[in-house]
């Protein structure tokens, strides 16, 4: 029972006055900052360095991972509300959460992305704490090959995500893909389509597009359709409460991806994102019914909710177990570290076990101030949609503008943005998906950085993808998740689709 | 009528500050900051130029150097490129600085900033970090001549880095190598998204060694450590966590590389602001504040003056050509 004693002496530290306050100011400025489009967690944390400086290491760890997790899990909100998401991890949760609100299930929908946030958060604090050490060795044994392998069973969920046509779910993912690339080549230093700008030498943020979209495309559609304030607005925002049914409708999908996710968080340079789209694509594969996904099945937000919180906390195990941060967020957090005089890393746990300890155990504190924290707020922050329409489009248009610009002082930028909305409005309109090439655009620059990289090590030797068990496993998967379907189909003697 | 009263007003307002201006410009032959002074990172938060720009920011405001404030503003984008193109455009501004290091010289020479050191005013050189080499725990080289023999006779060994080819971990890595008589562009160098990332596929044994900061990897060192140090690139040894670690030179390897940083200006930036901020610096540089944040930090003070600094980044950039140039990476 080390680990619970470990864990008191971790509650020791979190339950001191000082550190619940912490706690809840971390949480709490952290579900501001995820409802804001644009205004990252990232960011954010880089501005509290200075304020953290001064404080007792543990404090200032418990107070920014709690801006963290909390910004992870008030980031649902705009995603479910606006079709706007507040963090990139939560672009997945837009598409079911949307559908669910323009149903007039918002209630609903917030309340299952507040449950899902914090049992995965909860359940992946528990791995945090059991086997964090253990967990150092599975991060450490991804190298390029196994990450090669893991984006391409990751881009496999393009087959799910494309819901009527898979050619044209396809076309959306090589446009994601070539989207993925543009600037700087990390591999020659060779610029790729930047069209000898400045402005894209460093290629196009993930949120510039998402936003533009998703967000930005369903503004212009409703003005197109609805033109402007003529329908009435959508004032039902439905109830909070779940039925029983429900309840254990949504069990399954959220401890399978918090364990998912949890793991996807710990291996670095995977994170949160992709964490919730391996999430919600594994559960449209295995429902029953997975054609429904994306018309606003409860399932499609339980997942990539939980998978994102507990890909968050996962983060944290190289972090404080290997001293290595594993996405944006993390490399911020140990600087912050750094700063206080903590050197994360291999002997921080035998160092400072009351960082180590006490974060943890303010975690626990924190995912349910959260919980306390955001679903009482439900149904005021869910009115946002009672507005009338022209209003309401109008505040989705100012958030995305404000978020943009925020992330990069760029107007640039918010020409991309109105660029990628006039491109979403046109997949619309056309009938492409836009999930698969906002996962393409996710996965594509890793997958073609990790396989050149793999392939550069072995001397261009192809076999290094199939040598490696990792990898290997994970390629059989990926063919396996392919080709399943196919054969489903053909038992079903249904004629192979000639789309194809 | 309120906006002709100002107007008003303004015409009288306007020839007192000159006379004003020229009054204490005759007194003291000083400059002051009139306004807040406006200092660039030109990246993204949480990067080496972001922290520089915020500690700097943070002790000149916590001992009360200046009586103006330092605002961090942060212009990502192009590696630099993309603010250094608007400090450019604003030429003779006393009140707008930015950090810089290496790549204000390299981005240049790879062909990605129209604008290069030549283009700004020199203000300081503040500190420096250096160069350091790392291979797991249990790997068979023990010295770096071990590494080198061994990349001798097999080119392809893989020497992870933290940052694209023709950067900084690059070069210093390309230089190290020809000091030590290899072909420069021999070396096997994958770049990695970063320090860290380079740090765990070396832990997971996916490549032979990485070259990368000496202060993001002095965590990672010491007892229970999963990696070592073959070598600094300092010109003596450094102190701390990384007392153990040999220079190059004591290798035998005549060979020194720094990762320095430090404030540059606008263009033109007028002599009594440069010796304003440059007085300013060194005073910082001796404050409580600064020398706790700087050791947290593992930087090592390395203050040059304006004249010296540019100086010391022609030299850089000839010397950074060359290593560039051998490696068929020169784009100007």
């Amino acid at each position: 029972m080390d680990a619970f004693n470990n864990l008191m002496y971790g509650f020791g530290i979190a339950l001191e006055p000082i550190n619940i306050a912490y706690v809840f100011a971390g949480v709490f400025a952290g579900t501001i900052i995820g409802m804001l489009p644009g205004l990252g967690p990232i960011s954010a944390l880089a501005l509290m360095i200075p304020i953290t400086f001064a404080m007792e290491p543990s404090s200032g760890l418990i107070l920014m991972a709690g801006v963290y997790y909390g910004a992870i899990f008030g980031g649902s909100t705009s995603s479910i509300l606006l079709n706007a998401p507040g963090v990139a991890g939560t672009v997945a949760t837009s598409f079911d959460g949307y559908p669910m609100a323009k149903k007039g299930q918002a209630g609903k929908a917030l309340a299952i992305a507040a449950y899902a946030s914090f049992i995965g958060g909860t359940i992946s604090v528990i791995f945090l704490m059991l086997i964090a050490p253990l967990l150092s060795k599975v991060a450490v044994s991804f190298g390029p090959s196994e990450y090669f392998a893991l984006m391409v069973l990751g881009l496999t969920a393009v087959v799910s995500l494309s819901d009527k046509s898979l050619v044209k779910g396809l076309i959306a993912a090589v446009v994601g893909v070539i989207i993925s690339i543009i600037g700087i080549d990390m591999q020659t230093g060779t610029e790729r389509f930047t069209f000898g700008s400045v402005q894209l030498l460093d290629g196009i943020d993930f949120l510039v597009v998402a936003l533009g979209i998703f967000a930005l495309a369903e503004v212009f559609y409703m003005l197109l359709r609805g033109g402007g304030g003529k329908e009435a607005p959508r004032n039902a925002i439905g109830s909070l409460k779940l039925t029983r049914s429900e309840l254990k409708e949504i069990a399954g999908p959220i401890g399978r991806s918090s364990i998912l996710g949890f793991f996807t968080g710990v291996l670095p340079g995977a994170g949160a994102t992709i964490g919730s789209f391996l999430g919600y694509s594994m559960e449209k594969r295995i429902a029953k019914d997975g054609d429904t996904f994306g018309q606003g099945n409860i399932k499609g937000v339980a997942a990539p909710e939980a998978a994102n919180n507990a890909a968050c906390t996962g983060s944290f195990v190289p972090l404080l177990t290997l001293g290595v941060p594993g996405s944006g967020t993390t490399a911020v957090l140990l600087g912050a570290l750094l700063v206080m005089g903590v050197n994360p890393g291999p002997m921080m746990l035998a160092e400072r076990p009351d960082v180590f300890w006490g974060v943890v155990a303010s975690m626990y504190i924190g995912n349910i101030f959260l919980l306390a924290l955001n679903l009482p707020l439900i149904p005021y922050i869910a009115k946002i949609l009672d507005m009338p329409r022209p209003l309401l489009l109008s505040l989705i248009l100012i958030f995305c503008m404000i978020g943009v610009y925020g992330m990069s002082f760029s107007v640039f930028d918010l020409l991309l943005l109105l660029g990628f909305g006039l491109v979403g409005l046109g997949m619309r309109l056309f009938g492409f998906p836009a999930a698969p090439l906002i996962l393409a655009l996710i996965l594509g620059n890793i997958m073609e950085e990790s396989m050149r990289r793999a392939l550069q090590i072995s001397g261009g030797d192809w076999m290094t993808f199939i040598d490696k068990p990792i990898a290997l496993g994970l390629l059989v998967v990926a063919l396996l998740s392919l080709g399943l379907p196919l054969l489903k189909k053909r038992r079903k003697k249904i004629p192979p689709d000639v789309a194809i | 009528m309120t906006s002709l009263t100002l107007k008003r007003l303004s015409l009288f307002a306007l020839p007192l500050a000159a006379v004003a201006g020229l009054n204490s410009a005759a007194q003291a032959q000083e400059w002051t900051p009139s306004r807040s002074i406006e200092f660039v990172a030109p990246a993204n938060p949480g990067g080496g130029w972001d922290t520089l720009v915020r500690t700097v920011s943070r002790v000149i405001q916590q001992e009360g150097l200046a009586d103006e404030s330092f605002a961090a503003i942060n212009v990502p984008g192009g590696g630099g490129a993309v603010a250094w193109a608007q400090i450019a455009r604003d030429s003779g501004n006393p009140h707008k600085l930015f950090a810089t290091s290496p790549p204000i010289i390299l981005v240049p020479l790879a062909g990605a900033s129209r604008y290069d050191h030549t283009d700004f005013t020199p203000i300081a050189r503040l500190i420096t970090d250096y160069s350091i080499i790392l291979v797991p725990t249990d790997s068979e080289y023990q010295t770096l001549s071990d590494l080198f023999d061994a990349l001798k006779d097999n080119p392809g060994l893989s020497v992870g880095g933290g940052s694209a080819p023709g950067s900084m971990d690059h070069i210093s890595l390309a230089g190290l190598a020809d000091a030590a008589g290899l072909e420069a562009s021999s070396v096997n160098y994958i770049p990695f998204s970063g320090g860290g990332d380079a740090m765990t596929n070396l832990m997971g044994g996916h490549i032979e060694a990485v070259v990368t900061g000496a202060g993001e990897a002095v965590g990672q060192l010491g007892e229970g450590s999963q990696i070592r140090a073959l070598g600094v690139s300092a010109p003596e040894r450094l102190g701390g966590g990384l007392a153990d670690v040999p220079t190059y030179q004591e290798q035998d390897i005549d060979y020194t590389f720094d990762i320095w940083r430090g404030v540059m200006g606008a263009p033109d930036m007028p002599a009594e602001a440069v010796a304003y901020y440059q007085d300013l610096f060194v005073e910082m540089q001796e404050t409580d504040g600064w020398q706790q944040a700087r050791d947290q930090l593992g930087w090592i003070d390395a203050y040059q003056d304006s004249e010296e600094f540019g100086a010391f980044l022609d030299q850089q950039q000839e010397q950074f050509s060359d290593v560039l140039s051998e490696l068929g990476l020169l784009r100007q």
